[in-house]
């Protein structure tokens, strides 16, 4: 695929990093040369320093042979005007990235169709998504649905004290009569192992599993986490994420919701007519104190400063709240933050790049998710018909190392992969695969 | 650092070598001679060392990191030179290893020094001929760019080992993807090889000289010409044709070799626009005339030659050493002494960057002269912001630091050259011409290593720190000279 990425923020650089792994020629304009230099020595792409609003540098990156037209610089109406250009040019698709959910409302979705635009990002959105989706299942730090929700991947963090500790997989398998559920891959140490039985799992592992839905609960005991029902939760920061996952929570929950700014604060008192809204400090251990934060079951941290949202959920951590939940800007914080102790981290430009990542694979692929933290991707694939995964054992086909298969979706029932499962026609795989063997998982599926 | 991907590499990269080498042995089999068995020990080694290191490290982590790519880059050059120089041990023809390797290195780096004199190279064995000049070949557009257009695993960190090994201050890519951007390189460079090929052959029967053109000459000097390196097939060079038709068609060519590849890609999908409004390439042709002019003058007025003559002659000398190729169809040292000094200036600029010549490069010394002229303004204006722009785009200013680094040091080993050559009894000339012309990969010098001369008479560690130039000149200073600091080897 022809892809032309405008913009080498952080989103750009990351999907430029993800994409240039696999079979695709990606160009990356931006205006900062010191920007196109570091993700062109870092990955395979073409880096062009200009204005992407440009018919000559538009037309001179190859617009009109363009598969993927992705604008995501910082600034909206030049990612807006840009893939308009780009579309006009004769980009086959043009993905924009908002910071106004105006543009996603269904009754302004024509208007942006004609324009040129085909899919909008507004990163915001998802990471309130992302947080809501989260507060359901407090056990684990990261879950995602494939196959409408038959099968499930939960990120679990092993705590001190977790049953499985100092088990080995073929432990874990051998005390539970039902297989429901399986680890897929371990983070440790910065590191992704994908696990065979003998591997065992040690204190603060964050584990990958795969489960369906009779699953989810002798998981959570066996990891050691119990479902907390979320009745009382902390925001801190009105920014726009605050805003909307308050929003979205007022009806369900109490919320409170700390902004530091009075004017804002009021703003957002006029909107949220549901929310505690308390104009003050996060910082101020007074303040929180006061509002009860001991008796708060999920503490939610998304102001536009990521130092701040890193000490106050540990603020929050050790005044007992269960579910800690923080904003972090820069990539390279979230590693830490998690070591420290944070239940979760969310980067909205992570949730960017993945659901953009989405646009860009093969019709096998179904669904994608980029895991946060890692550089490892879960995938579903739906086998065709006489591909090479189909018709023989699992145990039987020579599937790369880096990547394994975690659960089969058949029709509307769910299955873990183990040796022998036989995987048909039009079944649903979801494979955990570290970025070398994407491009090789293809022509099993194909 | 990862010395396992290093071997890793390395071992396939012999391979490549081997290829070259068993293809040599074919040409010498053709030809009838003994020498064949020389390439094939050659051969036999380098497979059996190529493929140890291959398999021994075949399950290593496949990643390249920057310090990876310098110590691949700079070693496979090495390496290469110490098995290419074997073939001219095993056959006899120069037992000296010292001078087989000068030999080799001289080729890959597309140097064209040589330690054969005149009588030596008509007797040369045909595979031999066809060795020195597919070194050349494969050293002009780059082993490791031939690499990456051929191996997958290059792809990854492949942007590393590119930049180390790509002249010029900085380096375009002409396909998103670092592997298309080395095939297009490599083809367009096989095409113009080819196009030169068969005019030179044509030359029997358009215009013939004194001599024939054998298709083994016409492969031979296009593989020495498109990689601007100057081995012949003949002791007296390209004076051994007098065929202005067979002149003319190696100038072009050699213009085409010293022009950047990026550019004569773009002409070749007609979009010429570029070729024009390019600042380097328009130096460059300005250059060439001015120098060509000159000498032209001075040829027709002191010597008293004709004009079209001269005029070829001139333009001839002028292309040769600017592109860094070092043909002769004169020995210009016979000039008067003004012309050959003229030509030893020349020898400093070299080709364009992203080319296949050697030198300091044409966009290198318009950004200083720029630079420097706008010194003295900001001098008259100390709060003006004054930029370089070099093709209506302003150039960076950590480019314009790296590029005076660049200079500063490129003289500075021009001097420490000259005193160390000095220091073992050989006169201003000499030493100058030598330093110059193998830090510069253009061949011939000036003083006792002028066009009619050559390198045999220099002392052994003479000829290993001439090779040590030659790799210097050819991978730019910094890929080596990274690999002399401190930091880099800091853990």
């Amino acid at each position: 695929m022809e892809i032309i990425i405008a913009g080498a923020g952080e989103v750009g650089t990351h999907l430029a990093k993800l994409l240039s792994k696999e079979n695709h020629n990606i160009t990356v304009i931006d205006k900062d040369a010191h920007k196109v230099h570091l993700v062109s020595s870092h990955s395979d792409v073409m880096g062009v320093v200009d204005n992407a609003i440009s018919f000559y540098v538009l037309k001179n990156a190859g617009i009109s042979s363009c598969d993927l037209f992705i604008s995501v610089t910082e600034n909206e109406e030049t990612n807006i005007t840009a893939a308009i250009l780009a579309k006009k040019l004769g980009a086959k698709k043009t993905i924009a990235r908002i910071d106004n959910n105006e543009f996603l409302l269904e009754e302004n979705k024509d208007v942006i169709n004609d324009l040129g635009i085909d899919s909008l990002i507004y990163p915001q959105k998802l990471a309130s998504e992302e947080i809501i989706q989260l507060l359901k299942q407090t056990g684990s730090t990261e879950t995602f649905d494939f196959s409408q929700g038959h099968l499930s991947l939960y990120t679990i963090k092993l705590e001190k004290g977790a049953p499985i500790i100092g088990k080995s997989l073929k432990d874990v398998s051998n005390e539970s009569n039902e297989f429901d559920y399986r680890a897929i891959a371990i983070y440790r140490k910065s590191k992704t192992i994908i696990p065979n039985g003998n591997d065992v799992f040690q204190e603060n592992d964050l584990v990958y599993v795969i489960s369906n839905k009779s699953g989810v609960s002798s998981l959570m005991k066996t990891t050691g986490k119990e479902k907390i029902a979320i009745k009382n939760v902390m925001i801190l920061g009105g920014s726009r994420i605050g805003k909307r996952t308050a929003k979205e929570l007022q009806k369900k929950m109490n919320v409170k919701l700390i902004e530091r700014n009075e004017e804002k604060s009021k703003e957002l008192a006029d909107i949220l007519n549901d929310t505690l809204v308390l104009n003050g400090d996060g910082s101020d251990t007074e303040l929180l104190l006061e509002e009860g934060i001991k008796k708060m079951d999920a503490f939610i941290a998304v102001t536009d400063n990521s130092e701040t949202n890193i000490l106050s959920c540990l603020l929050a951590k050790r005044f007992g709240v269960k579910k800690t939940i923080a904003e972090i800007e820069n990539i390279d914080f979230i590693d830490l933050a998690e070591d420290i102790g944070i239940d979760t981290i969310i980067n909205k430009k992570l949730l960017a790049a993945s659901k953009i990542y989405g646009y860009t694979i093969s019709a096998e692929v179904s669904t994608v998710k980029c895991l946060t933290g890692t550089e490892a991707e879960v995938m579903e694939f739906i086998a065709h018909e006489g591909s090479k995964i189909t018709n023989k054992p699992l145990s039987e086909v020579d599937f790369p190392d880096n990547a394994i298969i975690g659960g089969v979706t058949k029709g509307n029932n769910s299955f873990i992969a183990k040796g022998d499962t036989v995987i048909e026609a039009n079944d649903r795989v979801v494979v955990f695969t570290l970025p070398e063997a994407i491009h090789k998982l293809e022509k099993f599926f194909k | 650092m990862n010395k396992r991907i290093i071997f890793f590499i390395l071992g396939r990269l012999l391979l490549i070598e081997s290829f070259f080498l068993i293809l040599s042995a074919i040409v010498s089999l053709i030809y009838g001679e003994q020498e064949y068995k020389a390439f094939l020990y050659t051969a036999g080694l380098s497979i059996g060392v190529g493929l140890i290191a291959w398999l021994l490290n075949r399950k290593t982590e496949k990643v390249l990191g920057k310090k990876e790519g310098y110590v691949i880059v700079s070693l496979v050059w090495v390496i290469f030179s110490l098995f290419g120089a074997l073939p001219f041990v095993f056959s006899g023809s120069t037992p000296n290893y010292a001078d087989a390797f000068f030999e080799t290195m001289s080729g890959f780096t597309t140097t064209g020094s040589s330690i054969l004199d005149a009588k030596q190279i008509d007797e040369l064995a045909y595979g031999l001929h066809f060795w020195r000049s597919i070194t050349q070949w494969m050293g002009g557009m780059g082993i490791i760019v031939m690499a990456i257009a051929i191996f997958p695993i290059l792809g990854i960190g492949g942007m590393q080992l590119f930049v180390a090994e790509v002249p010029g201050p900085s380096k375009d890519k002409l396909h998103p993807r670092i592997k298309e951007t080395a095939k297009r390189l490599w083809g367009i460079y096989i095409l113009f090889t080819l196009a030169e090929a068969v005019l030179l052959y044509l030359s029997n029967y358009i215009n013939p000289g004194d001599n024939p053109v054998t298709v083994f000459d016409a492969i031979c000097h296009s593989f020495t010409t498109m990689a601007t390196g100057g081995y012949s097939t003949h002791g007296a060079s390209i004076a051994y044709w007098q065929s202005s038709y067979i002149h003319y068609v190696i100038i072009f060519f050699m213009i085409i070799a010293g022009t950047n590849f990026t550019l004569s890609y773009f002409a070749m999908q007609g979009k010429f626009h570029k070729m024009r409004h390019d600042e380097e390439f328009k130096s460059y042709i300005g250059i060439i005339i001015v120098f060509t002019v000159m000498i032209t003058f001075f040829l027709v007025f002191i010597h008293d030659n004709e004009i079209a003559r001269s005029f070829r002659d001139s333009l001839f000398q002028v292309v040769s050493i600017i592109t860094t190729t070092g043909f002769a169809t004169v020995d210009y040292i016979k000039w008067a002494p003004f012309m050959y000094v003229i030509i030893f200036v020349l020898m400093f600029l070299g080709g364009s960057a992203g080319s296949t010549g050697g030198g300091m490069k044409i966009v290198r010394v318009v950004l200083i002269i720029k630079n420097s002229y706008f010194e003295l303004r900001r001098l008259l204006h100390p709060h003006a912001i004054i930029p370089v722009k070099f093709n209506k785009q302003s150039v960076d200013a950590k480019i314009i630091t790296n590029v005076l680094a660049f200079m500063v040091i490129y003289v500075m080993i021009f001097v420490f050259g000259t005193i160390v050559i000095s220091s073992m009894n050989y006169n201003l000339d000499t030493s100058m011409g030598a330093v110059a012309a193998t830090l510069g990969n253009i061949g011939p010098g000036i003083g006792k290593v002028g066009p009619a001369e050559n390198f045999a008479h220099f002392p052994d560690f003479a000829k290993w720190f001439l090779s040590f130039l030659m790799l210097l000149g050819r991978l730019e200073l910094f890929t080596i000279f990274v690999l002399f600091s401190r930091s880099f080897w800091r853990k």
